[in-house]
């Protein structure tokens, strides 16, 4: 191809971005558009990136399909990292479907793993495995093989498989260090962390401690009564009784369970699972009523005495109930837990993945940042969101030259 | 316009360490090709790498009978084959969208890529002393026999064609297999064409066809 062109892509390679800056800084075809997105990206001004990448894709011609398309899974890429998964993922597929007929299948599994992600941070997972599925095995550039596990990873730590994670973590770990880039070892071993970071609390007589995603496995074969607040659902080894679709029983149970052996008053109980501010003795009816059908629901896993001064429960077959709660349990939990993984992220896309509405999001992450639980940078449509930074913040860039090198 | 599939008549490389072949050019014993920061002599018999010269690479190579060019960044150094030494350099006509390297006639051939046209230039100044307009982005360029050809490379296609230097129409085009690209051109004044094929890091020898 030509020769500053080539001087700047190999700057790039090299780890020079400036270098590649310097050589292209004042041109505008298609091919230095391209390589000063790239050059942007790695400097971090990932903004800039994105539009420098989305003018070379205009600009390269008809017949120039490959270089399009990498420039669409750069700016994809981008786009992922600055956690905006608002992008059109249909242009992603079609770059991928692109580059897949052009032969470039390095470049072709690289877009199949951006898309894979951003569906595993929608919660998408099963349709995150069924992407990875379709990239299949063929062999890959170990950079591309560090993602892969990292998404195999991901969904296993969502499915509470804490062995595959770690297995996947292992060998992501492993070609990290045979790519050589010290940006994806740094990925690896935070996301590593998360195996190693409180993934629930578990509230039993009345104390709390912090468990680990592998601590949270291991209650599946525990023996005990479990309520479980992450799936609404009370069990005690194969048998569950699901109360997803009715939240006060729920309340009710994890308040039963909470103070277990003790019991709760009848009071603590309305307020608890009523939010009811004054009690009356309509709530008192209520309350019985509730605990009746909480009774029948509960009949195969413990049984609900009355007490003097309220109820307790009566766990059948088990001397241990225990409380599985969220790390941080409170009002909007949910928010925070996504922004638990230190990423920025911008409302929409949390409302994205939270199926909320963009309003309710605002109002929570408002509330979140007046107690400064969460804070944000940027402003208008670029305003991101972010818990208090997390050391080794990956940037995950593992961006394809956009140039048929020549 | 004559068009047929241009016949491969050889292959040289994959080189070790060399990562892509940015021009190429021929000295009448060996082929040099520019592999970024490498100047390569390959003997053509034997397709291996006689001698490498240490100096920055980036497009297209010509040789004047005693000395090297070859274009780098945005200027074209002149090189003495002998001892590597970069002996002066003059400014590229592209500013540095250069591509195609030949020597003829007294003069430099340089073909600017995307801008699609060859630029005769004065050798010692680097002034451009005339434009030919082509209708692809060049990439090689080479003279033999009064022959005016050029390396094409747009999008996934190349080719190699042979113009009219007055009037830049096209009167013979050898069509690239699928897939294999030319990114430099010389001919052997023979009857071969050694391309340069790009990120495959190979150098192929493609048959010049007599004219009936």
């Amino acid at each position: 191809m030509e020769s500053l062109i080539t001087a700047a892509a190999r700057a790039l390679e090299a780890g020079d971005p400036l270098g590649a800056l310097n050589r292209v800084a004042l041109r505008n075809d298609a091919p230095s558009l391209a390589l000063r997105g790239i050059a942007m990206a790695q400097l971090g001004d990932l903004a800039k990136a994105k539009t420098l990448l989305r003018s070379a894709a205009r600009a390269f011609g008809p017949r120039e399909a490959v270089a399009r398309a990498r420039c669409v899974v750069a700016e994809a890429e981008i786009a992922l990292v600055s956690r905006d998964l608002s992008w059109p993922a249909k242009t992603l597929a079609g770059a991928r479907a692109s580059l897949a007929s052009h032969g470039d299948l390095a470049n072709a599994a690289h877009a199949g793993h951006i898309e894979a992600r951003r569906l595993l941070l929608l919660g998408r997972i099963d349709e995150a495995e069924r992407t990875l599925a379709e990239i299949g095995a063929s062999p890959l550039p170990p950079a591309s093989l560090v993602v892969r596990d990292l998404v195999v990873a991901g969904i296993a730590i969502r499915r509470l498989k804490t062995r595959d994670a770690r297995a996947a973590l292992d060998r992501a770990g492993k070609a990290a260090l045979q790519a050589g880039i010290p940006a994806l070892v740094a990925e690896v071993d935070s996301a590593s962390l998360i195996l190693n970071t409180p993934a629930a609390r578990l509230i039993a007589r009345g104390s709390e401690h912090p468990l680990l995603l592998g601590e949270v496995e291991r209650l599946a074969t525990s023996t005990a009564l479990v309520v479980d607040t992450f799936h609404h659902v009370v069990r005690r080894q194969g048998t569950a009784v699901s109360l997803g679709t009715r939240p006060v029983l729920f309340a009710l149970a994890r308040l039963l369970a909470q103070a277990w052996p003790a019991d709760v008053s009848r009071e603590a109980l309305i307020s608890g699972a009523f939010q009811a501010k004054h009690v009356d003795e309509s709530h008192r009816a209520r309350l019985r009523v509730e605990i009746g059908r909480l009774r029948t629901q509960l009949k195969p896993l413990a049984g609900i005495s009355a007490t003097r001064q309220g109820f307790e429960l009566a766990p059948k077959k088990t001397r241990d109930v225990i409380v599985l709660a969220r790390p941080v349990e409170e009002k909007h939990a949910a928010v925070l837990a996504i922004l638990a993984d230190g990423e920025p992220w911008s409302s929409s896309a949390l409302a994205l993945a939270l199926r909320m509405s963009a309003r309710s999001v605002q109002r929570a992450l408002e509330e979140l940042a007046r107690s400064n639980k969460v804070q944000s940078f940027g402003h208008g449509r670029a305003r991101r969101w972010m818990t208090p930074p997390v050391p080794g913040f990956p940037t995950g860039l593992l961006l394809p030259s956009p140039l048929a090198k020549a | 316009m004559k068009r047929s599939t241009a016949e491969i008549v050889r292959e040289y490389g994959p080189f070790p360490d060399v990562e892509a072949v940015h021009g190429v050019s021929y000295d009448g014993r060996h082929v040099w090709f520019a592999s970024g920061d490498k100047l390569n002599a390959v003997d053509p018999e034997s397709g291996k790498v006689a001698r490498s010269l240490d100096v920055a690479a980036h497009a297209g190579t010509a040789f004047d009978g005693r000395h090297l060019f070859q274009i780098a960044e945005d200027r074209i150094q002149k090189i003495d084959a002998a001892s590597g030494a970069v002996l002066g350099t003059i400014p590229a006509p592209g500013g540095g969208g250069d591509s195609g390297l030949a020597w003829a006639e007294g003069s430099l051939w340089v073909g600017q890529y995307r801008d699609r046209r060859i630029h005769q230039i004065d050798p010692d100044t680097g002034k451009i002393l005339r434009t030919i307009e082509s209708k692809r982005f060049v990439t090689g360029v080479t003279w033999v026999d009064g022959e005016l050809w050029h390396g094409t490379w747009e999008g996934d296609d190349s080719d190699v064609r042979r113009i009219d230097p007055e009037t830049g129409r096209i009167l013979e085009q050898l069509d690239m297999p699928e897939g294999t690209m030319v990114s430099g051109l010389e001919s052997d004044g023979g009857d071969r064409l050694f391309c340069g094929g790009g990120a495959s890091g190979k150098v192929r020898a493609v048959r010049r066809p007599r004219r009936s």
